[in-house]
Order: C-alpha cells, then sequence, then structure tokens
C-alpha cells in the first residue's frame, strides 16, 4: 500500500525473505549447537532427504495417494453437501430442525471418527477417504444452510415473481447467493478434512503422507519427517491459493459479497 | 474584521500520487481562508474538489505538502482535542454505551469521574439525548446517533468543531429537524465550527460565512458572507429573499465551475 | 397446554435438544431392526450400560479428566502466546511482513503433522500433546486477530486520536474491542482445531484419554465404546461451546450489535 507501484517480483521476494532467514537462522542454530540428526536435521539433510525421496519415486507415491483421497473425499463432500445444504436451508422448519443437529456435528467432524470408520471399512483408502468426506460434509452442509437462510428474502421474492422454477432456483439463486457462505465451508471444512487425512493416513494406510511421517517417526529419521512436514504445507498452500482464492475472487468478490474469512 | 482567530489556513496545497497509475495528482491547489472563533463557516464545493482533504488536514489526519494550518496560534502537527471531528457516517464506538461515546474524551484528558458525568449529562441534554445514557450506538436511530457524534465533541470543548458532511447519509425529513438542532446548540454555546458540505441550502442556513471552493485543482472561488438573522429555522429562514438570493448565487458560482468538476469524478 | 407448549418450544434448552429426540429414537430403531450388524452398529440402549459400565469401574472419569487437562493446559499456553503475539504482528507493519508468509506456512503445515516429530522430541508426554493443541491454536488466532485489526474502521482511530487518545489509548480503547469479533472467531476455529489435534494425539500416542478409550475399543471390536466416546466428545465440546464461548460472544460482539464472522466452525 505504502510501496509504489509494488511489482511481482518484489511481493515474490517480500514473501520469500522470511523464509531464507528462517533456514539461515535454522543452519546457524544446528551447527553452533551440534544436535544430532535423531533430534533436529540440518538444512542440507532435510534437502537431502527431499531430493532421494524425489529420485526414489517415494515421493510422488506418497503425494499421490495423498492427494488423490483429498480429490475424491471433496468431490464427494461438495456433491452431497451442497444439495443437502440447499435442500435444508429454503426450508426454514427443515433448517430449524437440523441446525442444532449439524452444529453438533461439525464439532465432531473429522478426525473423532477414525476409529468408527476404521471399524467400518477396515485399515484402508475407504476409511481415509470417508474420514475426509466426513470432515467436510459437515462443515459444508452447515454453512451452505446458513448461507440459504442468509439470502435476502426480496431477491427471493424478485426471483419467485419472474417465474423462476425450482430447478432453476436452486442454480439460479440459491446457489449463487449462497455462495460467499459456501466459500466459507470449504475453507474450514477443507481446513479439517486435511488435517484429517494426515491423522487417519497416520494411523490407517500403507502409503500417503502421514504414513511417510509415521514410517520416519519410527526411525527417529528426522530429516524425512521435516520434509514431509514440508510438502504437507506446500500442498496446502498451493491448494489455497490456486483453488480457492481464484474461486473466491471469480465469485464473491467480483460480485461485491464478502465472505467471511475464518 | 480582526476578531480571534481560532482557525487558519493559509496556501495550503496537498498533492499525491496515484496508487495504481503512479501520477501525481494534485488534491488541493492553494487554498486560504480562516475562521473567527465563534463563527460558523461552511466550506462547499462540488464533488472531488477535495474539501473533505482540506477538513482531513485541520483534523491531522492527513499532512499537507505546503501551506500551513493554525488552531488557537498553534501550527497542527497529528490529530488533538483541540479540533474535535463528527464524521459523516458517526464512527461511534460500537462497545460503549452513548454514556461511554460521550465521555470518551474526558476520559482520554484525565477529567475525574464526577465531572465527565455533569459534562456529559449537559451534552446529551443539549442534543436531547437524556435518558438513552445506557443504550448501545446499534439502538439508536440514525439521526440520534449523529446528535451523539455531535455532543461527543462539545462535550470535549475543542477549539473548533470540524464536521465532516455529517448529515449527507440521514433522510431528508431528519436531516432538516438536525440542521435546526445544529443552529440552536451553536446559538446556545457558540462553538467554532468548520463544515463541509455539498448541500447548498444546508450551508446557508447554518453559516455565518460560505467558502466556495472551484474544481481541482482547488482553490477558494469565493467567500460568501450570510448575514441572515439568528435564531434560523428552515419555516422563517428558509422563506427569506435573502437566503434565496443567497442560495441562487452560491449556485450559479458552483454551476460556473460544473464542466471542471465533472471531468474528473474523485 | 397449546400455551405451555408454545412456551415450551419457544424455550432454547427444547429448541436445541428436541432435534435429538427423533435422531435418537431413529438410531434406536436402526439398530432394533438390525439394519446393519450389531458388530458395527449398537443401539442407544448398548452405548447406555456401556457408560453405566464405565462410570462404575471409574475409567470414563479418569480418561475424561486427562483429556480435559491437555486441552486445558494446551489453551491456556495457546492464548498466552497466540493473544500478544497477534496484536503484536497486527499493530507494527514491519513485523506483519517479516512474519506473514511464515504464519500462512505454519498455518498449512497441518498440526497433526508435527506429531511425529514432537513424538521424537519428547516422547509420548504430556508436553507432546501440549505442544500440537497450542500449535493449533496459536496459528488460526494470530491470523484471526490481524485480520480483526485490519478491519477496525480507521475513523474509529480517527475520532479516538482526535478526542485525545495517545497510542496506548487507541490501542486498548478502539482496536482491542474493535477486532474482537475476529479474535472471539479466531478462538472458536482454534479450539474447534485444538479438539481434533486432542482426539488424534491420544489415538496416536495412546496412553489415555477420550481419544485413546475410542481407539482401543475400535481394537478390541467394542463398538458400543467407541459410540460413546463420541457421544462424549460432542457432548464436551457442546458444554464448552454453551458455557464459555457462547456466553462472551453475547456479551461482547452481540451486545454491541457487531456481525458475528462465522458462526460455523
Amino acid at each position: 500500500m505504502t510501496a509504489r507501484r509494488s511489482t511481482p517480483t518484489r511481493a515474490v521476494a517480500w514473501f520469500l525473505a522470511p523464509f531464507a532467514a528462517l533456514l539461515v537462522v535454522w543452519a546457524a542454530v544446528v551447527a553452533a549447537t551440534g544436535v544430532p540428526l535423531r533430534i533436529f536435521p540440518q538444512v542440507t539433510d532435510v534437502v537431502a532427504a527431499l531430493v532421494s525421496m524425489t529420485a526414489s519415486g517415494e515421493l510422488f507415491v506418497h503425494v499421490a495417494a495423498s492427494l488423490r483421497r483429498v480429490l475424491i473425499g471433496s468431490v464427494l463432500a461438495i456433491v452431497t453437501a451442497l444439495p443437502f445444504g440447499v435442500a435444508l436451508g429454503a426450508s426454514p422448519r427443515l433448517s430449524a430442525f437440523f441446525a442444532p443437529l449439524l452444529r453438533f456435528s461439525v464439532a465432531l467432524a473429522g478426525i473423532a471418527w477414525i476409529p468408527i470408520a476404521t471399524l467400518w471399512l477396515g485399515y484402508g483408502d475407504g476409511a481415509v477417504i470417508f474420514i475426509v468426506w466426513n470432515a467436510m460434509f459437515f462443515a459444508l452442509t452447515y454453512n451452505t444452510l446458513l448461507g440459504v437462510r442468509r439470502i435476502p428474502l426480496p431477491l427471493l421474492r424478485a426471483a419467485r415473481s419472474m417465474g423462476t422454477g425450482r430447478v432453476r432456483m436452486f442454480w439460479e439463486i440459491l446457489l449463487p447467493g449462497a455462495l460467499p457462505s459456501v466459500v466459507t465451508g470449504l475453507r474450514v471444512g477443507l481446513g479439517y478434512g486435511w488435517r484429517g487425512l494426515v491423522a487417519a493416513e497416520i494411523i490407517a494406510t500403507s502409503a500417503g503422507l502421514g504414513y511417510a511421517l509415521f514410517l520416519a517417526q519410527k526411525t527417529f529419521s528426522t530429516d524425512v519427517i521435516i520434509a514431509s512436514m514440508v510438502i504437507i504445507g506446500v500442498l496446502w498452500l498451493v491448494m489455497d491459493r490456486l483453488l480457492l482464492a481464484p474461486l473466491e475472487r471469480r465469485t464473491v468478490q467480483r460480485w461485491g459479497m464478502t465472505a467471511a474469512r475464518p | 474584521m480582526d476578531a480571534v482567530r481560532a482557525l487558519q489556513i493559509e496556501n495550503l496545497h496537498k498533492t499525491y500520487v496515484d496508487a495504481y497509475s503512479g501520477d501525481e495528482v494534485v488534491a488541493i491547489g492553494d487554498v486560504s481562508f480562516d475562521v473567527a472563533e465563534g463563527e460558523f463557516v461552511s466550506v462547499l464545493g462540488p464533488s472531488g474538489c477535495g474539501k473533505t482533504t482540506v477538513l482531513n488536514i485541520v483534523a491531522g489526519f492527513v499532512e499537507q505538502t505546503s501551506g500551513s494550518v493554525t488552531v488557537a496560534g498553534k501550527p497542527v502537527s497529528g490529530p488533538g482535542p483541540d479540533r474535535g471531528v463528527v464524521f459523516q457516517n458517526h464512527a461511534l464506538f460500537p462497545w460503549k454505551t452513548v454514556q461511554g461515546n460521550v465521555t470518551f474524551g474526558l476520559r482520554m484528558r484525565g477529567v475525574a469521574k464526577a465531572e465527565r458525568e455533569a459534562t456529559a449529562a449537559e451534552y446529551l441534554r443539549l442534543v436531547g439525548l437524556t435518558g438513552f445514557e445506557q443504550r448501545y450506538p446499534h439502538e439508536l436511530s440514525g439521526g440520534m446517533q449523529q446528535r451523539l457524534g455531535v455532543a461527543r465533541v462539545l462535550a470535549n470543548e475543542p477549539a473548533v468543531m470540524l464536521m465532516d458532511e455529517p448529515f449527507a447519509s440521514i433522510d431528508a425529513q431528519t436531516r432538516r429537524r438536525l440542521q435546526e438542532d445544529l443552529t440552536r446548540i451553536f446559538q446556545e454555546q457558540r462553538p467554532t465550527v468548520f463544515f463541509v458540505t455539498h448541500d447548498v441550502d444546508e450551508a446557508v442556513f447554518l453559516s455565518d460565512r460560505v467558502v466556495v471552493l472551484s474544481g481541482r485543482p482547488s482553490s477558494v472561488h469565493e467567500i460568501v458572507t450570510v448575514d441572515l438573522p439568528r435564531p434560523r429555522d428552515w419555516r422563517t429562514t428558509g422563506e427569506l429573499p435573502q437566503f434565496r438570493a443567497l442560495r441562487n448565487r452560491i449556485t450559479d458560482l458552483l454551476a460556473g465551475d460544473e464542466s471542471h468538476a465533472v471531468a474528473d469524478p474523485a | 397446554m397449546t400455551g405451555l407448549a408454545r412456551r415450551l418450544g419457544r424455550s432454547g434448552a427444547v429448541r436445541t435438544l428436541g432435534p435429538f429426540v427423533p435422531v435418537v429414537a431413529l438410531w434406536w430403531l436402526l439398530a432394533q431392526l438390525q439394519v446393519f450388524p450389531p458388530a458395527f452398529f449398537v443401539g442407544p440402549d448398548a452405548v447406555l450400560a456401556e457408560l453405566g459400565g464405565l462410570l462404575e469401574r471409574g475409567i470414563l472419569p479418569g480418561y475424561l479428566s486427562d483429556s480435559l487437562t491437555r486441552l486445558w493446559y494446551g489453551v491456556l499456553f495457546g492464548l498466552g502466546i497466540g493473544l500478544p503475539l497477534g496484536f503484536l504482528v497486527g499493530m507494527s507493519p514491519v513485523a506483519r511482513r517479516l512474519t506473514w508468509p511464515l504464519l500462512l506456512f505454519f498455518q498449512a503445515v497441518a498440526d497433526i503433522a508435527w506429531l511425529p516429530i514432537v513424538i521424537v522430541w519428547f516422547g509420548f508426554s504430556l508436553t507432546a500433546v501440549t505442544f500440537v493443541i497450542v500449535y493449533t491454536i496459536v496459528f488460526p488466532l494470530v491470523l484471526s486477530i490481524v485480520a480483526g485489526i485490519e478491519q477496525v474502521p480507521p475513523e474509529l482511530v480517527r475520532a479516538a486520536r482526535s478526542m485525545g487518545a495517545g497510542r496506548i489509548q487507541v490501542f486498548t480503547e478502539v482496536i482491542v474491542p474493535g477486532s474482537l469479533p475476529s479474535v472471539a472467531s479466531g478462538v472458536r476455529t482454534g479450539l474447534g482445531y485444538g479438539w481434533r489435534a486432542l482426539v488424534a494425539a491420544e489415538i496416536i500416542v495412546g496412553t489415555s484419554g477420550i481419544g485413546f478409550m475410542m481407539f482401543d475399543a475400535r481394537r478390541v471390536g467394542d463398538v458400543a465404546e467407541v459410540f460413546l466416546g463420541m457421544i462424549v466428545l460432542g457432548i464436551l465440546w457442546y458444554a464448552l461451546d454453551a458455557l464459555l464461548l457462547a456466553p462472551f460472544e453475547h456479551a461482547t460482539v452481540e451486545r454491541w450489535g457487531l456481525v458475528r464472522q462465522s458462526a460455523a466452525t
């Protein structure tokens, strides 16, 4: 704001500078204290771990497994939660009835379901996908319901007085009207889903980033642990910047509505 | 006339760099005028002429590029309690009650509680908000909110009260009432008022003098003295031929500038 | 009679708890009809019996207090670190510029992912679990506070300054209350994440606590105990929300007529 015409390169530099500083401090502290690798790795150890994980193809396997589960889980959640949320929100009675139930479920969603999910579906892909779906479903349904309830009445009346049918009502009015809230739900839900994924992978599978963490912990390979954590962080930032942020920019912000950011 | 000058503005000039284009924009060309103690002066101009910028500089929110502003003989630097501001959208503290808002300035200056309460009661009575002490701003109507905004500033006894289009966001009926209230309060208390508006009727009705600014880059087009008798109210003052003459004259002055103003919306 | 019904309908408890009655009935019916195999799905009667047994043996109260102790330490340190840090970062443009990318990144590294390294450092201990909960609470809180400070209308700061408020007074009188809606929602989000992290940590670290109880029950195939664990977790969260978070928001944000940012976490 105060900077005159901040160029993209400048912004990137400002974004990366703190990370560079962090790496320098990290390297210096580890070098000065000489902590053993089994407690804390040196920066170069982590880089080496990343390189060898990439070279062996191991990294790709884990990332692909995790992303596949997130993708399937969130697509399932969107497909199920949006129509359900809109249907509930469109009726004052149903929404009054379901809102407390949903709030209760949102509080429970995700990780607390791991024991029952593994009991029902066994250890493996099914349980993990279930956790991701579950973590997102309730947050998304609840926020969609709230979003529909918040559409101004005159807007609904205007649409009805122009002869909008039920199906069109869903696509043209209810869904876009609820979108600020839906985006919030997506953000919250994906946050829970991502955490649920990592936890479920630690507990219940034999592939994925959470599993990589779990394996490395057993052998005290802190370099692999930190490398996996970095990958998890980067993947989340990429999902947030490349999927959620553009969605928000193109819809909610473009239309001059604001999304409540958690 | 050489009355005590509460506010003196000399050769005020302001340029800023546009955040997007990087171009230098002249917001205020050259503005000079002064306000005597106990005088009501309005600043009027086409939209985008920089009248609010003048107020923001006087308030100390924005720094001028060159020129000087002195209040009660002292040059202005930064905001201070000697220049109370009434904002267009009230800027009341939502987390403070009516009482909390009115006593805010006094509390900041370390005035004792008993005295704060006495002063608050006096100014709330003045603006007709007695009995609403424990309400929160969101529970008041728009007109009441702005009366609270005025009381909050007056209770702080500033050298100048700065008002930035205070009634612009209020419906027409209420606005007239608030204008009458303000002129009555002015009559009773005789504060020094610097009032920014784009409403010609409002400026003429309230003021002792009206400073008419030209379009961008703004300078003082003319200072019109309003010698209408006080007390004023819409029913009688509004019917006076002098009122109409002044209003028409100022409207003509502004119309002469319209071509500049439209070309550069702010 | 209808008057009574209406009065009941208007009371908060009935409106909140009412919807659970048909759900429990449906649950009972599904179990009775054995729609799902009993090894996977038990009815409320079995869960109640389980509750009785666990209470009698003193297991549930013990685990519950373990979980709550961990959460309490986590929240205490989380708020103790997050609140000052948030306001520091929010108030200083320099600190903000320097830490913002790091904050985003550390928020992105899901808290649960810290568990393995934390176990390496601290072993299977209270410290390990507390560390993860603190981590979970701090980052959303800091991010919310910074966003909240940004949302304080500049005019309010100007108004305070033009009435003689100094820097510290602007902070205590304007910035803190003005950012409170966002702070409250940050605490809510943080607690929501912290709660989940606690359960995950208890499952993975596995020595005691409600999360451990559930996973232990899953290992021996005791569905009723798993169900019970989930219900206990849900009720606890509800109580936390109804007894602490909601009254706080009611007394501040709602009283002042400020909109609550997001009611959904």
